[in-house]
């Protein structure tokens, strides 16, 4: 086996093809990391929790991680695509070397995507302690969540067990969600928060999020349960602290009456 | 020896046997045994099973017929190939001579020996290459029954429950296929030539794999007319548990197929490590043989966990066990963590022969050696090895062991490092090569640009919080369907192109392969970026129908579909009119120099008149500058 070539070794950024391949690599990467984290972050719309801004800044920053990987293998692959190029039924002549590998390259390859892989768990590391530190919050509003084919029910235990199928909440105050299942597995997605907790019948898990947004969102089921799970979604309202105390008396009431 | 032989065979009123019982039997006798049996046992079980207390939860008096007639089903059907002839024999001390061994392996039978127990290797590489063809045909229409239903937003003209059956059967039916797309049509036919083998290592096994396929099949094409598989492919419980019968044959048909699975791993590894010819050593061997054994061996493991997780979700259904059922003490994350135990591997069982059968074209089309064969063999080493140990980033969100998520995230962010340099081996090679432009060769760009996107995306699920959101959406569905079909599926597809000459002797029309590959690859993108749209946007996967806003994502998608669907047909126009009346390929046409090319077309039965010595690699290309 060959190592790499002799003159490869002395000053192999001076060839034309590396060259090419910088400049291509120069001017790829910001096209690809504006490209898809526009398009990513566009899709996802306005976060409406601290969760979700996290979720979001968290997919920018990954994209913006691996735009330089994604811009090198496409100037590399692009580069090769520009050189010597054959059509025709009987093969070309062979290249005209015969490199069989290249220590310096695989070591920067190798050297550099563990490095990458590090910061892309120690950023998901950082923000998922985050996320799980809420559920301890004791000043929470603690809501039961039970799932069952084909709704939502949201109980509110500490309020006379109110039991609505619209879920509403105070803005700005943390919620710890109790969830579970009556019958088969399904998956509570607030949508515009960035939770999602699968309700499993006979246990109960817990997620938890701080809504900052006033306005109305999406509750929506995230595991198939059978014939009408594309329907098992609601709202979810997220109104101000006096409008939420309005709601539950309200609804208190009409419970009594009933 | 006729009067021998049908002494011996023992089947039961055979007054005018002329010919010996195993000339007889093919896949005639096959359907026509196996529904005989599946109708008596299903009559018999009407007539005696007890009736279930009306205080059972489930019907599971109607589980348990519709299991035992598929048992008869499938019995039946083994028994009329033949599948049990050379046991039997062997029992009684007869084990077959030579001439029977002759006519198993499907000496001079011209067209019949494929639709019969033929335990060559090149018979069954080209049974399994129909049938892969078969199975993705119809899971393609699937596909496009699955995208029409979601052109546009309420306007489903499928029902919920039909809708909900044909996911289930478009995502079974595509992973089997994905599964034996490679090592079943090339990992049969090319891999034994190419390591210098005259067969497999045991023949018969390896008729026994294809033939537990074809048995396989029916029960999941029945069980749509029985309830079908309405819990998507991966049929968690307990909602299994409650789906109607057409479960029975979900049930079965993983049963079977998982057998196969297991019986071709065995085979394959076998051959591999025992038969490659004299001087072929491992650092030798070419990079296909690596990612064909990598892919069956990590399946060894994994199937039988899949298997076991059936035939539990069986028991529950018709003995009205608890594995799965909180209420009776099971649970089911118990089914989770069994079904993605088999299940994370499973996709490296599909995509690592598909990369690897690329490094194998890539110097052939580049004219230059493959770029650093030490680094793919570690890539492909690593990748098997971590895939056993991230499944479950699959239940992040399961509530299952929340504490478990970050070691799991780890494991899997892990497994981007050996991914990366499965890309520099193909980044490698096409440095500075003499490109010669083929359908193969824009492959391995579209597979370079997909898995890119594939990977990327991967790594926003692994991480936990994102998974949060994005678990159990459009996202996902668009995220594998870039490893497997637009890594998985191109990596066959060139394969089928690269490998036709050797399989039918006759080229693969230039031209068609060109269009088809245009049409799939951009169709493929279009589609699945729609996909990533709605995803992000907050639309879950497996719906009927869908709120307003995505509309927009969702007409991309399908028209994007309806684009695969056109390359698809021209590959298939292509497949057909190439094998019938394609231009007659010579021994080598890639001057290519693994074993495979130097046999001539067709290969002979046994392959080489000598067996070869092998003295160098394959991938001696390239001159040095002097
Ligand atoms: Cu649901």
């Amino acid at each position: 086996m060959s190592d790499v070539q002799v003159s490869n070794k002395a000053k192999w950024w001076k060839s034309a093809d590396v060259k090419k391949t910088a400049i291509l690599w120069v001017v790829i990467t910001p096209i690809i990391g504006y490209v898809a984290t526009e398009v990513q972050l566009r899709s996802i719309g306005a976060p409406a929790s601290e969760v979700m801004a996290s979720v979001k800044s968290l997919m920018g920053i990954f994209t913006w991680a691996a735009s330089p990987v994604a811009g090198l293998v496409a100037a590399l692959a692009l580069t090769s695509l520009m050189g010597k190029r054959h059509y025709g039924d009987n093969p070309p002549p062979d290249a005209d070397h015969e490199i069989r590998n290249s220590p310096r390259a695989a070591a920067t390859w190798l050297v550099v995507s563990t490095l990458l892989c590090l910061f892309a768990l120690i950023t998901g590391l950082v923000v998922l302690q985050k996320d799980s530190e809420s559920i301890l919050d004791a000043k929470a509003i603690n809501i039961n969540v039970t799932g069952q084919q084909w709704v939502w029910n949201f109980d509110y235990p500490e309020s006379k067990g109110v039991r609505s199928e619209v879920l509403y909440l105070p803005v700005d105050r943390p919620v710890v969600f109790h969830i579970t299942s009556k019958d088969v597995k399904h998956s509570f997605w607030v949508v515009q928060m960035g939770i999602k907790m699968d309700a499993n019948p006979g246990y109960v898990t817990e997620t938890a999020v701080t809504p900052n947004k006033i306005g109305v969102f999406d509750v929506r089921c995230a595991e198939l349960c059978g014939l009408l799970h594309a329907y098992m979604q609601n709202k979810v309202h997220v109104v101000s602290q006096a409008d939420y105390d309005a709601w539950l008396s309200n609804r208190a009431a009409l419970e009594g009456a009933a | 020896m006729t009067t021998m032989m049908d002494r011996s065979a023992s089947a039961p009123g055979q007054a005018a046997g002329k010919r010996p019982l195993i000339e007889r039997l093919n896949i005639v006798t096959a359907l026509v045994l196996g529904t005989v049996s599946a109708v008596v046992v299903w009559q018999l079980a009407l007539r005696f099973l007890p009736e279930t207390p009306e205080t059972s939860l489930f019907f599971n008096r109607e589980d348990k017929i519709s299991l035992l007639s598929l048992i008869g089903w499938f019995v039946g059907f083994m028994t009329g190939i033949g599948a049990l002839i050379g046991p039997f024999r062997w029992a009684l001390g007869k084990d077959l001579n030579h001439d029977e061994n002759m006519f198993l392996a499907g000496k001079d039978q011209g067209i019949k020996r494929y639709f019969r127990y033929t335990t060559d290797h090149k018979v069954v590489g080209i049974q399994y290459l129909v049938i892969t063809i078969i199975i993705l045909f119809v899971g393609g229409t699937l596909a496009m029954l699955i995208r029409t239903n979601l052109g546009h937003a309420q306007g489903g003209w499928i029902q919920p429950q039909t809708y909900n059956a044909i996911v289930g059967w478009h995502g079974i039916i595509m992973i089997v296929a994905t599964i034996i797309m490679i090592t079943g049509p090339f990992g049969n036919f090319i891999m034994p030539i190419m390591i210098g083998a005259r067969d497999m290592a045991f023949p018969r096994l390896n008729a026994l794999s294809f033939w537990l396929i074809v048995a396989a099949v029916p029960p999941v094409f029945i069980s749509f007319f029985t309830g079908g598989i309405t819990t998507g492919w991966s049929a968690y419980n307990p909602l299994a548990s409650q789906a109607g019968l057409g479960m029975n044959g979900y049930i079965a048909f993983i049963c079977i197929f998982a057998i196969s699975t297991m019986v071709a791993g065995a085979n394959i590894t076998t051959t591999v490590v025992k038969m490659r010819a004299k001087g072929m050593t491992w650092n030798r061997t070419p990079i296909f043989i690596y990612g064909v054994v990598a892919s069956v061996a990590l399946a060894l493991p994994a199937f039988p966990v899949f298997f076991l997780s059936q035939i539990m979700s069986g028991m529950d259904r018709a003995f009205a066990t608890s594995f799965y059922n909180t209420a009776g003490g099971g649970s089911g994350w118990l089914y989770e963590n069994l079904f993605w135990i088999m299940g994370h591997p499973e996709v490296y069982v599909i995509l690592i022969p598909s990369v690897a059968a690329l490094m194998e074209m890539a110097p052939v089309f580049t004219r230059r050696p493959l770029f650093s064969f030490n680094l793919a063999v570690m890539g492909i080493a690593g990748i098997s090895g971590l895939s056993v140990l991230v499944w479950a980033h699959h239940m992040y969100i399961s509530g299952w062991a929340p504490l478990l998520n970050a070691p799991f995230m780890l494991t899997t962010e892990l497994i981007s490092i050996p991914t990366g340099m499965l890309f520099l081996v193909l980044i490698g090679t096409l440095w500075r090569g003499r490109l010669w432009m083929t359908m193969p060769t824009a492959s391995i760009y579209a597979l370079l640009w997909n898995f890119m996107i594939g990977g990327i995306t991967g790594i926003y699920l692994s991480d936990v919080p994102a998974d949060a959101f994005l678990h159990g959406s459009m996202y996902v569905t668009a995220h594998f369907h870039y490893t497997l079909m637009g890594a998985g599926l191109t990596g066959a597809l060139a394969s089928l192109v690269f490998w036709f000459p050797k399989m039918t002797g006759r080229m693969f029309n230039k031209t068609l392969s060109w269009v088809s590959f245009w049409l799939v690859q951009i169709g493929f993108n279009v589609t699945f970026i729609g996909m990533f749209l709605v995803g992000l946007a907050g639309q879950p996967r497996r719906v009927e129908s869908y709120a307003e806003v995505f509309s927009r994502g969702n007409l991309i998608t399908t028209m994007g579909a309806y684009t695969i669907m056109a390359g698809m047909l021209v590959l298939l126009h292509g497949v057909i009119s190439s094998w019938r009346s394609g231009v007659k390929a010579p021994m080598n046409p890639w001057q290519a120099k693994t074993l495979e090319w130097t046999v001539p077309n067709p290969v002979p039965l046994e392959n080489f008149e000598t067996l070869p010595v092998v003295t160098s690699d394959a991938y001696g290309y390239g001159k040095a500058k002097s």
